[in-house]
């Protein structure tokens, strides 16, 4: 139950992208076709789950002194594994997502979940906690590269990511003449980005407001029984 | 891989993270300086709780 | 040659943008742009870092992992290099300047994690510049991030007193105002 709700807050409402701001610069720069955030969302979601695991695993020998510098040896060394198996079996996917593989190091959802989860919790939990957190990521930059590719390109596109020739499925939305293409540029990521955030931002504000209101609308129902008590008595 | 390279890419890691550890652990010893003993950052950007400049909170 | 270089620091100062161009940094930029202050403290920290951290990584790279064929351990060996030159920056400046430890000390450990400084140490290697450009390229970089960070805070603080609405509030009208920065930057594509 505990878990399936750790597991649900990473998806929306704890959302590391949109609602705690992690993991920007990835988010904003690979986000211009769905090929490359399903790649970077894979990549991201791969490292998130073994560097806790392997974490949660030997967090009791580790010394409390020196736990980050190890998580950062653990991270880098479990990146550059995943960078070299892109490269021998996506190199299209590599070449198109570029320095931002090698960054993920740098991410700080992982580092931050390392120190923030898996450095207190079982190896199990720990993982499911990656699963989610990364999944949570996966939304965030598939949501963001929709958008992105449909208004800027016109085009819902996929490509086989092991071989670039091979076309998975391509549907034409939007007619060739009125595409934006700014959406492609810095400018486009920003407002996306800006646009998603403010809406997850309202939904939130939302709930919390319906919650205040339900309280108010209980204590005015308490308020009004308990003196029809006392005019009763 | 031949052994001598094996060898010397363990020696060259271990010499990397010796380095890193021992500066880690003496920069954490070294006293901060007069003045500076209770410095914040205003940084509220993102919410990395595992920068040392984040202001904790339970979450 | 030379004006080869003056088109390198210039591109990767406006044209290129760290954070602009290609979203570098953007934690710090969102982070510790509240103050003008306090932006200037971090720009300098991350120009520091950043130019001891290229050279330090350029010449480990070309004067062992090259000779010794250990080229797969880039990316530890930058991360470590980084992480170690924060840990010593800070160290020096806690025993030798105090009023420097002021105005960078609280800087300093945010930038292990700062994805421009480890961009700058790759991107060095995979474009194989030569020393000089290299150097023009890890001065370059920082500056940029630094400058855009400075005037970013500048138009936060006048944000601050403005009415938005409300679930726009704090970092999603940020990113707006970073993107109108972006489109403004793209007109300077004309300088080169």
């Amino acid at each position: 139950m505990n878990r399936m709700q750790n597991f649900k807050n990473g998806l929306i409402k704890d959302n590391p992208v949109f609602g705690l701001y992690l993991g920007l610069c990835s988010t904003l720069a690979i986000t211009t076709s769905i090929n490359n955030a399903i790649g970077m969302g894979v990549a991201v979601i791969a490292v998130l789950i073994l560097s806790n695991m392997i974490i949660s695993a030997i967090r009791k020998l580790v010394p409390d002194d020196i736990r980050i510098p190890v998580y950062i040896v653990i991270i880098a060394t479990l990146v550059k594994i995943i960078q070299m198996l892109i490269q021998a079996y996506a190199p299209a996917l590599n070449s198109s997502l570029g320095v931002f593989i090698p960054l993920i190091v740098v991410n700080c959802i992982i580092l931050g979940r390392a120190e923030a989860f898996a450095s207190k919790n079982g190896v199990l939990d720990s993982a499911l906690d990656g699963l989610g957190m990364g999944l949570g990521y996966l939304l965030a930059v598939l949501a963001m590269s929709l958008i992105r590719q449909i208004l800027s390109t016109g085009v819902l596109s996929m490509t086989n990511p092991f071989n670039e020739a091979q076309v998975l499925f391509s549907l034409r939305l939007i007619p060739d003449n009125y595409t934006i293409s700014m959406f492609s540029a810095p400018l486009g990521a920003f407002m996306t980005f800006a646009f998603l955030a403010a809406a997850l931002t309202a939904y939130k504000n939302n709930i919390h407001k319906k919650e205040e209101e339900a309280a108010k609308a209980a204590k005015i129902e308490a308020a009004k029984a308990a003196k029809a008590a006392k005019e009763a008595a | 891989m031949d052994l001598t390279r094996l060898i010397l890419a363990i020696l060259f890691f271990g010499a990397l993270v010796g380095i890193y550890i021992f500066l880690f652990l003496k920069n954490r010893r070294t006293p901060k300086p007069e003045g500076c003993e209770n410095l914040k950052a205003d940084c509220d950007g993102c919410k990395d709780i595992y920068c040392p400049n984040h202001p904790k909170q339970e979450s | 040659m030379f004006g080869e270089l003056v088109t390198l620091l210039i591109t990767s100062v406006l044209l290129n943008n760290a954070v602009l161009n290609q979203f570098l940094g953007l934690c710090p930029f969102m982070g510790v742009s509240r103050k003008k202050s306090s932006a200037l403290g971090m720009g300098m920290a991350v120009v520091f870092v950043i130019v001891a951290a290229g050279l330090v990584t350029y010449a480990l790279y070309y004067l062992v992992l090259v000779p010794l064929k250990l080229e797969f351990m880039d990316l530890v060996t930058f991360i470590l290099v980084i992480a170690s030159l924060v840990q010593l920056t800070e160290m020096f400046l806690k025993k030798s300047s105090p009023a420097l430890y002021k105005s960078l000390g609280v800087y300093l450990p945010l930038i292990t994690t700062n994805c421009v400084v480890l961009n700058v140490c790759l991107v060095n290697i995979s474009n194989g510049y030569d020393f000089a450009h290299m150097l023009v390229y890890t001065i370059g970089t920082p500056l940029g991030f630094a400058l855009v960070l400075y005037i970013f805070s500048s138009i936060r603080e006048r944000l601050e007193v403005a009415n938005v609405p409300a679930s726009f509030k704090g970092n999603p009208v940020a990113l707006v105002v970073a993107g109108l920065m972006a489109m403004a930057f793209s007109g300077l594509a004309g300088i080169i």
